[in-house]
């Protein structure tokens, strides 16, 4: 079932650099067992990036157990609304630490709402068992992405100038990582972004029409110096 | 018959297959939820909303062999409701789960549930049944993980945006936005227009960026 990853470049999956340490089994058996190209760079909205309109979280299933996770898993979840097209959480059984016998997963009535609540909201739900179901798991969900020619296919690390001209997109509230990187790749030049339509812009940046006018309103946005919070927000937030 | 039609379920009722009467499920269901019985729903276990129906499988099912897959298959060739379907993962089935996910998830795309027994399974089912009553009601602010349309001031933004170009900090930045507005208009300013704001040196920095 390997075959169709080995033929043609490898498909490409971002990774949030917090992955390294919390997920370091999911990376490494993409890249070994499964031939992905994995780019960890700092996503800090969403785990993985699997394709130009695919989030992925990976949570674990004792992060849904408890009620005090909701509202950070509920602000994510919705911020990765704004900047994805799609998303999916992967949910985790947590691992047994050794000398501990394993744990009986005591399935809670908050547990149903919270599956239920993500199935309502339109989020996809898969179930893995340890790191390596998870990283299948992902090689799946970019192999379908790919078929379905939403595939991430421009170089994901830009040098010097682009560099920067990266960070300048990244900092557009809900642009997420592959839009920037796809408007890096498409447009010779800022000013290009900036004198695009929305059109030329959803499919330079291979956005979804909400994202595209959204970007689009915000480049002609007129700033009104009195609609600044005070004091002056710190720089770098 | 091989049904997958839609059905009108009224506000706040589920829908169930004759075939669950007296069932573990539909007894741990009484008095949760308002549950009628209804035959010839077919492929169907349980209808949840007018949108939403229930597919349930067994145990006994995984085990069995490929017949749940081709009624799920026919349940997605022949609706266009939201399909969700809860499975029975136990030690004995546990080995056929990443198969169904894969073919239920990622092929048909519908959504897959494990539950360990029957009683979890009504459970689930009264968790979803609230879902569903309150996307009906349009009570859209109680779903946690919906994105709030909030709007949202740009200007911290756009002065954040601008301040990524090289040689811009906060107090330049100001200076560009309140000379030329947008972000559109400063990228199309001529370097003479950028030097009358900032110096020769970041006029450059600005206009080559």
């Amino acid at each position: 079932s390997r075959g169709p990853v080995e033929q043609g470049p490898a498909l490409c999956v971002l990774a949030d650099s917090r992955e390294v340490c919390s997920g370091p089994g999911v990376i490494s058996c993409l890249r070994a067992e499964h031939g992905l190209r994995v780019q960890v760079c700092a996503l800090g909205t969403s785990d993985y990036i699997v394709s130009n309109r695919l989030a992925v979280d990976r949570v674990l299933q004792s992060e849904l157990q408890s009620p005090g996770n909701r509202n950070k898993l509920s602000q994510r979840l919705q911020r990765l609304q704004g900047s994805f097209e799609r998303i999916c959480v992967i949910v985790e059984t947590d691992r047994v630490r050794p000398g501990e016998t394993s744990r009986f997963f005591q399935r809670t009535q908050y547990y149903d709402g919270v599956l239920s609540a993500l199935v309502q909201a339109g989020i996809r739900i898969l179930f893995s068992s340890c790191q390596e179901e998870t990283a299948a798991l992902l090689k799946d969900l970019a192999l379908l992405e790919h078929r379905k020619d939403a595939a991430i296919q421009v170089p994901t690390e830009p040098e010097g100038h682009r560099q920067d001209v990266l960070s300048f997109y990244l900092s557009i509230p809900n642009l997420s990582y592959g839009a920037a990187l796809n408007l890096c790749h498409s447009f010779g030049s800022v000013a290009a972004v900036a004198n695009s339509s929305v059109p030329a812009l959803a499919a330079g940046a291979r956005l979804g029409r909400p994202q595209a006018e959204e970007l689009h309103r915000f480049l002609r946005h007129d700033f009104e110096p009195q609609l600044l919070p005070q004091p002056l927000p710190a720089k770098g937030k | 018959p091989v049904t997958a039609g839609s059905i009108v379920v009224p506000y706040g009722h589920v829908i169930g297959n004759e075939k669950w009467r007296g069932s573990e499920v539909a007894q741990r269901l009484q008095g949760k939820v308002r549950l009628i019985f209804e035959d010839g729903l077919g492929l169907v276990d349980f209808h949840l909303s007018n949108r939403t129906s229930l597919l349930l499988i067994s145990e006994a099912d995984l085990v069995a062999g490929e017949e749940f897959k081709r009624r799920l298959v026919r349940f997605r060739n022949a609706s266009s409701l939201r399909g969700i379907v809860i499975v029975e993962k136990t030690q004995i089935s546990d080995q056929y789960y990443l198969g169904v996910q894969k073919l239920v998830v990622l092929e048909l795309g519908m959504v897959l549930l494990p539950v360990a027994n029957q009683g979890e399974t009504s459970q689930l089912i009264i968790q979803l049944v609230s879902f569903c009553v309150r996307e009906q009601s349009r009570d859209h602010g109680s779903n946690p993980f919906l994105r709030k349309q909030r709007a949202q001031l740009a200007e911290p933004a756009v002065l954040q945006t601008v301040q990524q170009i090289p040689g811009v900090g906060k107090t330049k930045a100001l200076l560009l936005l309140q000379q030329f507005g947008s972000i559109h208009r400063l990228c199309n300013a001529s370097i003479n227009e950028l030097e009358e704001v900032v110096g020769q040196t970041a006029a450059q920095q600005i206009y080559t960026f």
